[in-house]
């Protein structure tokens, strides 16, 4: 495979296919294409197949910087952008793989219907990014994860092949279910072209209440209060010390925060006010709501000046934590053992209420990447292997090897045997 | 392998009283849910996971096919043996492993019958989702292999929404390990990708399953219309209203008069059609949409609305609802069900155009689904024992299920494709999308010892065909 010693055919070939002015070298070599269709991206990787280039898929580089990927095609969705169908009354919604959450925001959300993703920057985090990556956001508490809520996909698989799993309809078994097979894959099986989506209803109110603790064991009791009752708020979010410091410096106690987001009718929210009881500190509304949720959303960027990657001036690394929703003390626990985490050298958000956390290790240059290792090393010593990691942003992003690694290299191998997409770290 | 030394070695492995093979047993195996028939050779009973481990050893290296099976019940064939296959049966692997109530979790076995799994736990307030109509014979092993639906999937998603966690046999016998108790776990997303593959990737043996919180309050209402026409307009009404009920189903006129003869439900006999609308959640936002559907039910010309007092008012309209596909016994000797889907706001067209089919081919169509997804359950009625009949029903269900894909939708919603819709798979896939699933499948079962000629077309259907397909696999297959 070659190694990014693209030749200038190479370039003009993929500017037959897209068009002369979306195919360029890039600076630290290879070449930058942006394909306009599906039946362009399936040139693109016929292409790449036949000259034996390594092709990485690119949607808002939310998560990676795609101007560092070393990849000898680097293949930018932006251009997929069409509306394939849009149904308010049916609450489905198809779009192409490069737009924007904000605009499919901005879309449904003129007919009060809801896209229950919230992942980070949703001004670029694009549509074929979020289901390569199975980003979430706060949402994931109360609408599930975007797994949940796809219910079709169009791809072009790693060998070239132009394919689908699913359709436009929200209930749907017809052949295998290929959105959960892509849903997560990094872009190492195909490159999305486009998807479909089951909407909600918007609520047309929300309220956020606070409840701030001394300690990380007292918000999780709140948290398992409202677990077991028969609230069923829209998001749970649990804030460490450190995060809510990185997110409002003016903030300088050492409280823990839950934050519960409700929507519904006055007499709901009067509900929540009545069964949250005298453990809720604040309430929050409209524009202050909104802020407080975007700061949640695009922790730890929603700090000044805190960057993360796995780059050698970075200096700070975000691991995505899955565990058993009981297991969130002994991750707590184990972020206690590897740091003081009252320091603001390691920050945690996260949906408590289903166990998935974001922690941000941070140092200088390397510092933070060790960071990361003594955590995952720290909560592997209390849980064993009953929990999932993700390092956003770095080159394998699955630090701990599945333990179906054969089965997962079958599926690659099905897909992409010539190995064109990238994951060359994992398989 | 002669077959005889097979199933001596099929009793060496799992007990000498585990596997059948006289006729009058086999018989009882040679069907499921839906309409077609294969009499297995033998039926093995594993007790454990290294029981099927070695039975499907034994499959690939005597080359004979398997197919899993838990009650039977399934509707699209998916369990009916191969010619010359063996059928693993899971009666014997029932046992609900562990329940986690703090992380509301259960392991159980596939055998696990589904509403079996609800009533173990309905003491810790939690319950599993998924709720097929036959829920109280089908197994979880099942829903697993079909992704089941059930009515109240339309606010809380099919079985894969709800399962973590699987424990998978191989066809070389190798036991692997997908997902786990986490919502999700480091690599792809196999477990996901399992569910609804139809027993042709691998034969399930553990399942970690998610349970819900009984919710506080349930409003159940019926709203009653003179014509079919009001009652699937409301449908869409009720969403564009912003409520999303639990379920939301439909029964056509004359399929209510059946269920109300076999079941006393309390449905009314003249009605044109009657929506089953459930609400669930926090007591107040329950009083206030049950309040906005009856006011949108009415806007739409609903003669009545009632609402259930109490528990047994509730039952007993469910009941009515979950057996009315065998309370149309009465009115012929069997049937032939779909399971289409179209987007909800063509559930009106599709309605008129189910009633022309009817017309056309001179069958009676009854009509009961989940109306709030758009999941159509189109009973055609037919006498078996007539071979015209059932080519006549074929031919009006295809018909059927074309319109669907022509709607924008799907040929299965929750039966699964099985034998019965494998050649309507061209409607919905091109040779490119059914070819990746093969090439998927061939990662996992290249040799098809498990559950062959289900699933995937054996015909060519494409509307663009041009030639044999290169892949030799699909030539193998006949396509």
């Amino acid at each position: 495979m070659s190694a990014t010693g693209i030749t200038l055919d190479v370039v003009r070939e993929l500017g037959a296919i897209c068009g002369q002015e979306n195919a360029r070298e890039r600076p630290i070599g290879g070449v930058y294409v942006s394909p306009s269709c599906a039946e362009e991206v399936a040139a693109v990787l016929a292409l790449a197949n036949e000259r034996h280039l390594s092709v990485g898929p690119a949607g808002g580089s939310t998560e990676r910087s795609a101007a560092e990927a070393h990849v000898d095609i680097l293949l930018h969705t932006n251009r997929l952008t069409q509306v394939e169908h849009y149904d308010h009354a049916d609450l489905t919604v198809g779009v192409g793989a490069g737009t924007t959450i904000a605009q499919l925001n901005a879309m449904v959300g003129a007919d009060r219907l809801l896209f229950a993703a919230d992942p980070p920057f949703p001004e670029r985090c694009t549509v074929g990014g979020l289901l390569a990556t199975a980003m979430h956001g706060p949402l994931r508490h109360g609408y599930g994860a975007v797994r949940d809520f796809c219910i079709g996909v169009r791809f072009v698989t790693g060998d070239g092949r132009r394919a689908k799993g699913g359709g436009r309809v929200v209930k749907n078994v017809a052949g295998y279910d290929l959105m959960k097979l892509l849903i997560g894959s990094y872009g190492t099986l195909a490159v999305i072209t486009s998807a479909s989506f089951k909407l909600f209803p918007a609520p047309r109110q929300t309220r956020t209440f606070l409840a701030e603790f001394h300690t990380a064991k007292e918000a999780l009791a709140f948290r398992d209060r409202v677990v077991r009752s028969p609230l069923s708020p829209m998001c749970l979010e649990l804030v460490s010390p450190g995060a809510r410091r990185l997110m409002r410096p003016q903030m300088t106690d050492d409280a823990w925060v839950m934050c519960l987001r409700a929507g519904g009718s006055d007499a709901v929210l009067a509900r929540y006010r009545k069964d949250l009881g005298a453990a809720v500190t604040r309430e929050l509304e409209g524009d202050s709501e909104h802020r407080m949720w975007r700061a949640i959303e695009d922790f730890p960027q929603s700090t000044d000046g805190v960057g993360y990657g796995n780059g050698d001036d970075n200096e700070s690394q975000l691991i995505d934590l899955t565990v058993w929703p009981r297991d969130v003390a002994a991750v707590v626990d184990a972020l206690l053992d590897t740091t003081a985490i009252g320091e603001p050298d390691v920050a945690l958000v996260g949906r408590a209420g289903i166990g998935h956390l974001r922690v941000l290790a941070r140092g200088r240059n390397a510092a933070a990447r060790d960071m990361s290792t003594a955590i995952i090393a720290a909560v592997r010593g209390k849980l064993g292997d009953n929990f999932a990691v993700k390092a956003a942003g770095a080159a394998n992003p699955w630090p701990i090897a599945p333990s179906s690694l054969a089965e997962m290299r079958a599926v690659k191998q099905a897909l992409d045997p010539k190995n064109i997409l990238g994951g060359r770290d994992i398989f | 392998m002669p077959f005889p030394a097979v199933i001596a070695q099929l009793r060496k492995i799992a007990g000498r009283d585990a596997v059948l093979d006289r006729p009058e047993d086999l018989m009882l195996y040679e069907y499921d849910g839906g309409v077609r028939k294969c009499t297995p050779v033998a039926v093995v009973f594993p007790q454990n996971t290294e029981h099927v481990a070695q039975i499907l050893k034994l499959a690939s290296s005597s080359g004979f096919p398997v197919v899993a099976r838990g009650a039977g019940t399934g509707l699209s064939g998916g369990s009916i043996a191969p010619e010359g296959g063996v059928v693993v049966a899971f009666a014997r692997m029932h046992r609900i492993l562990e329940v986690d109530a703090e992380n509301m979790l259960a392991v159980v076995q596939p055998g696990v019958v589904n509403q079996q799994l609800s009533d173990n736990v309905a003491h810790l307030g939690l319950y599993f989702a998924p709720d097929p109509s036959s829920q109280k014979a089908c197994t979880i092993g099942g829903n697993v292999a079909e992704n089941s639906g059930g009515p109240h999937t339309l606010m809380y998603g099919v079985t894969v929404n709800h399962v973590t966690g699987l424990t998978v046999v191989l066809p070389s016998g190798e036991v692997v390990r997908f997902g786990g108790k986490a919502a999700e776990s480091n690599g792809y997303d196999l477990t996901g990708f399992f569910v609804g593959s139809e027993g042709t990737v691998g034969v399930v043996t553990e399942i970690t399953v998610r349970l819900l919180r009984r919710p506080e309050r349930v409003a159940t209402l019926l709203g009653i219309f003179d014509t079919i026409d009001d009652g699937a307009k409301t449908v869409s009404a009720i969403t564009a209203a912003g409520i999303t009920p639990a379920a939301l189903e439909m029964l056509d006129g004359w399929t209510l008069r059946a269920v109300e003869a076999a079941c006393h439900a309390g449905y009314p006999l003249d009605a044109g059609a009657v929506l089953l609308i459930e609400l669930e959640g926090l007591a107040e936002q329950v009083e206030e949409q049950a309040e906005a559907v009856r006011e949108v039910c009415l806007q739409q010309r609903a003669r009545e609305v009632r609402r259930a007092k109490d528990e047994n008012e509730r039952a007993l309209l469910w009941k009515g609802r979950k057996n009315a596909f065998a309370s149309l016994g009465r009115l012929a000797p069997s049937y032939y069900s779909q399971d289409g889907v179209v987007p909800r706001t063509k559930i009106p067209a599709v309605l008129q155009f189910i009633g022309g089919v009817s017309k056309k081919y001179g069958l009676r169509i009854g009509n009961v689904f989940h109306a709030g997804d758009g999941n159509l359950h189109p009973l055609i009625l037919f006498d078996p024992r007539d071979p015209a009949q059932l080519d006549l029903v074929q031919a009006a269900g295809a018909e059927i299920l074309e319109c669907c894909v022509a709607m924008g939708g799907s040929i299965t919603g929750e039966h699964g494709v099985g034998l019965e819709k494998r050649n309507l798979m061209p409607l919905l896939f091109t040779n490119d999308d059914l070819d990746v699933m093969l090439s998927l499948r061939n990662a996992f079962n290249a040799a098809g010892v498990l559950n062959p000629g289900k699933l995937f077309p054996t015909t060519r259907m494409c509307r663009e065909t041009a030639g044999p397909s290169t892949n030799p696999v699909l030539q193998a297959e006949g396509m």
